[in-house]
């Protein structure tokens, strides 16, 4: 008797073990995968909204079970914008075992350029800072770089500016990720972009522009392309409107057209400026929510899904977030498909093999995703937006810079 | 001196040298001895992850560069806000070399005690003619004075093409006996190397604190008048107190350079220096074991808000910026209890619990 009961309990031990790795078999594999950036502190307007959109889509891939039984498991680590941090978390990651990196400033990721290399990590980073790229083999841009952002703006004025060589000045944030495109600019118009670039201006937290505005007026500048964050747009575009300095169409005489790359615009700018953002340019790769389309629509239907909040739900910088999960997924998917293991290795062999027929679509870009050895900028194409009533509203149709192929 | 050279239950002082002792007694000596072999031997016993490590080296890093600021700071009572700026000019050094010679060349990666002497030495000359002002200013002239090199510093870093206008300019990982070190043994190697940097560098503050030159500066901190009369220099002593804090903060800068494999201008700014500045005073200004309790003290409590910021961050909504509130608000908190309820530092809860061992089982 005593046996049996022995016997039975042992069984059903082996049973219970048994069942529970089968399961464990059946559940899949857990991809983990690391994001630094800075939630908090500096930039985090941009951050915040950004690590949501990377959440979202990582549990949306996770809940719609787009990898089947297999998950991907994202560790977010806010940064406060330090790279010393970035680099603790990236160790971290290390650690863990991730096969993909998304990272987020250009400081840190110039900073971290080497580890990337040494550990053949895939990166994509929320920076587009073209010096990102230089000796770098592992960092992949989401979009195209601010300096093809600046140029496509720079391109826009020489098309569609009436009279002489239009006069324009750059207001840039006082680092790397500010000053990145100016030389590149530069190079566009020694390479024949018929523009003259009167002042280079790096702002600091100045609360007015006034000076600066007048200064720029009196030397006869009609347009300013600024590539900064938000808030800085935002305090020169109050003072401009202040001293009716803004153009109300695109290269109004005796007025200044306000123009600004990726991290200049969006909801935020139109909600920080208020009125004086209306006739604000703005160029990105993303599909924005005042544009109805699918893209809209996903975005729109991802953020309620998660339950964010209408502003953050409408951030270009939450879908910018989603976008790269969105690469980083796509890259798991395929080298599923084919069979392959999941490794950094195999991931980063689908990200250089994302062109051609192999490109990568998605409703929220303008344009398609390539990568490859010698592109490792993600979505070439940028579209131009201008503020119309309180909203980003298309201009004309996506592009590609043709100055940045010229300087290369 | 006590007659029981283990135990000694008060002072048994007869002469200035017994009072100049490093170690009181036998015990203090092989306490010392088995904390510093413990210091030696754990990273062996146990396994660390590259993120603790990194920390740890961290603190380490912190602890060179406030040997220093508690010289000019505590020791010499000269106010310096601009300390970072002079960790910098030891982390530039390192990257000067690097960017002309090449980030794997081999004065860098093989010569680079040398490198780390070198970068002490470019702090002390930085230092020194910093602190020239100071034979003529004090107190908040002095610390105008500091807070201006901090300024220059940050332009120049931030404007010239050579430092890579802030950006980070790249340091290879370093040789040793056994070949190039990768990234497992990085953090642990330089573990080591920051030990015996922060052991030594250790020794020889307490030393000089035993010497003549050593106590010139508490001299010139207390009165530098009353200095001047007994035939102390007080210039002369501000300037090499500037240059003796300049020699460990440029220490402290190659060892940073190293470490994080790099030096970027966003690891030397102004509010580094006021980091510094706390660090000295929640460890205990004016005291050597205070330069290892600040570092280590602001650095785990910087990282225990990070956590809870982390947290907060996740509760509560973000448009209430909580998470970003936090950290500069605990920072602010601990420095203000500080200066109220222990102006003297941790150092003094030290001081505290070793009398009162020494004493004990008696009360006095």
């Amino acid at each position: 008797m005593k046996n049996r009961k022995r016997m039975t309990v042992a069984v059903s031990l082996t049973l219970i073990v048994l069942f529970a790795f089968t399961f464990q078999a059946q559940a899949g594999e857990t991809y983990k995968l690391g994001l630094s950036l800075a939630i908090t502190g500096p930039t985090s307007d941009a951050g915040d909204p950004y690590s949501k959109g990377v959440e979202d889509y990582f549990n949306y891939v996770n809940d719609m079970k787009l990898l089947g039984d297999d998950k991907i498991d994202c560790t977010i680590r806010d940064d406060q914008y330090k790279t010393d941090v970035t680099k603790r978390n990236f160790e971290d990651f290390l650690d863990m075992g991730i096969v993909f990196y998304l990272n987020y400033s250009t400081g840190s990721t110039m900073a971290l350029k080497k580890d990337f290399d040494e550990e053949k990590m895939p990166t994509i980073p929320a920076s587009f800072h073209a010096g990102n790229l230089e000796g770098s083999t592992y960092i992949f841009l989401p979009i195209a770089t601010y300096s093809a952002q600046a140029i496509g703006l720079a391109e826009y004025i020489v098309k569609n500016h009436k009279g002489d060589t239009p006069k324009v000045a750059m207001y840039i944030h006082p680092s790397a990720f500010g000053r990145g495109p100016v030389s590149d600019v530069e190079k566009a118009v020694a390479a024949g972009l018929k523009m003259e670039i009167v002042e280079v201006v790096e702002h600091g937290t100045d609360l007015d522009n006034t000076a600066m505005l007048q200064r720029l007026k009196s030397k006869g500048v009609q347009y300013i392309i600024s590539q900064t964050i938000q808030s800085p747009v935002a305090t020169m575009l109050k003072d401009a409107s202040r001293l009716g300095l803004i153009a109300k169409t695109f290269g109004e005489k005796g007025k200044i057209t306000f123009l600004g790359c990726h991290y200049t615009g969006g909801n935020d700018l139109v909600a920080l400026a208020g009125p004086a953002a209306e006739n604000f340019f703005w160029t990105t790769s993303y599909i924005v929510t005042s544009e109805p389309g699918p893209g809209t629509d996903f975005q729109l239907s991802l953020a309620k899904k998660y339950g964010r909040d209408e502003k953050t739900a409408n951030s270009h910088n939450y879908i910018n977030g989603a976008m790269v999960a969105q690469v980083a997924s796509e890259c798991i998917l395929r080298a599923k498909k084919k069979g392959l293991k999941i490794t950094k290795e195999s991931l980063y062999e689908e990200l250089l093999a994302m062109n051609g027929a192999n490109e990568f679509k998605t409703v929220t870009t303008v344009g398609p995703v390539t990568y490859s050895k010698t592109d490792k900028q993600g979505v070439d194409t940028l579209q131009l937006y201008a503020v119309k009533n309180g909203e980003f509203k298309s201009v004309g149709k996506p592009f590609i810079p043709e100055y940045t192929g010229k300087i290369k | 001196m006590s007659t029981n050279r283990w135990l000694a239950t008060g002072n048994y002082f007869t002469s200035y040298r017994d009072e100049q002792r490093i170690f009181f007694t036998h015990l203090d000596r092989t306490i010392f001895t088995f904390f510093l072999s413990l210091l030696f031997v754990w990273p062996l016993l146990f396994a660390v992850s590259n993120k603790y490590m990194l920390v740890i080296d961290n603190i380490l890093i912190a602890i060179v560069a406030i040997i220093g600021l508690n010289i000019v700071t505590g020791f010499a009572g000269l106010i310096s806000i601009g300390h970072a700026a002079f960790v910098g000019i030891g982390a530039y050094t390192v990257a000067s070399f690097s960017r002309t010679l090449g980030d794997s060349h081999v004065i860098i990666t093989h010569a680079w005690p040398l490198m780390i002497i070198l970068s002490g030495l470019m702090g002390a000359i930085f230092g020194a003619i910093v602190g020239l002002p100071a034979m003529r200013l004090k107190h908040l002239y002095l610390a105008i004075a500091t807070l201006s090199f901090q300024m220059i510093f940050s332009w120049t870093i931030n404007f010239l093409e050579f430092f890579n206008q802030g950006q980070t300019i790249p340091v290879s990982r370093v040789f040793w006996f056994t070949g190039k070190l990768d990234r497992d043994e990085h953090y642990l190697f330089w573990y080591y190397v920051l030990l015996v940097v922060v052991v030594l560098s250790g020794f020889m503050v307490r030393n000089l604190l035993r010497t003549r030159y050593g106590r010139c500066l508490s001299a010139v901190r207390d009165n530098d008048r009353a200095a001047d009369a007994m035939g102390m220099h007080p210039g002369l002593t501000k300037v090499y107190a500037f240059g003796l804090a300049g020699f460990f903060a440029g220490m402290a800068g190659a060892l940073h350079a190293y470490v994080y494999r790099g030096a970027g201008f966003e690891s030397f700014t102004l509010h580094h220096s006021i980091t510094y500045l706390a660090m000295a005073i929640v460890g205990g200004l004016g005291t050597l074991n205070g330069s290892f309790w600040g570092p280590a003290a602001i650095i785990t409590l910087e990282l225990q808000v990070e956590t809870l910021a982390e947290h907060a961050g996740q509760i509560f909504p973000s448009s209430w910026n909580l998470a970003t509130a936090l950290k500069p608000f605990s920072f602010g908190l601990v420095i203000v209890l500080f200066l109220m309820f222990e102006p003297r530092g941790i150092a003094n809860w030290w001081r505290i619990v070793r009398s009162y061992t020494k004493l004990w089982p008696f009360r006095y």
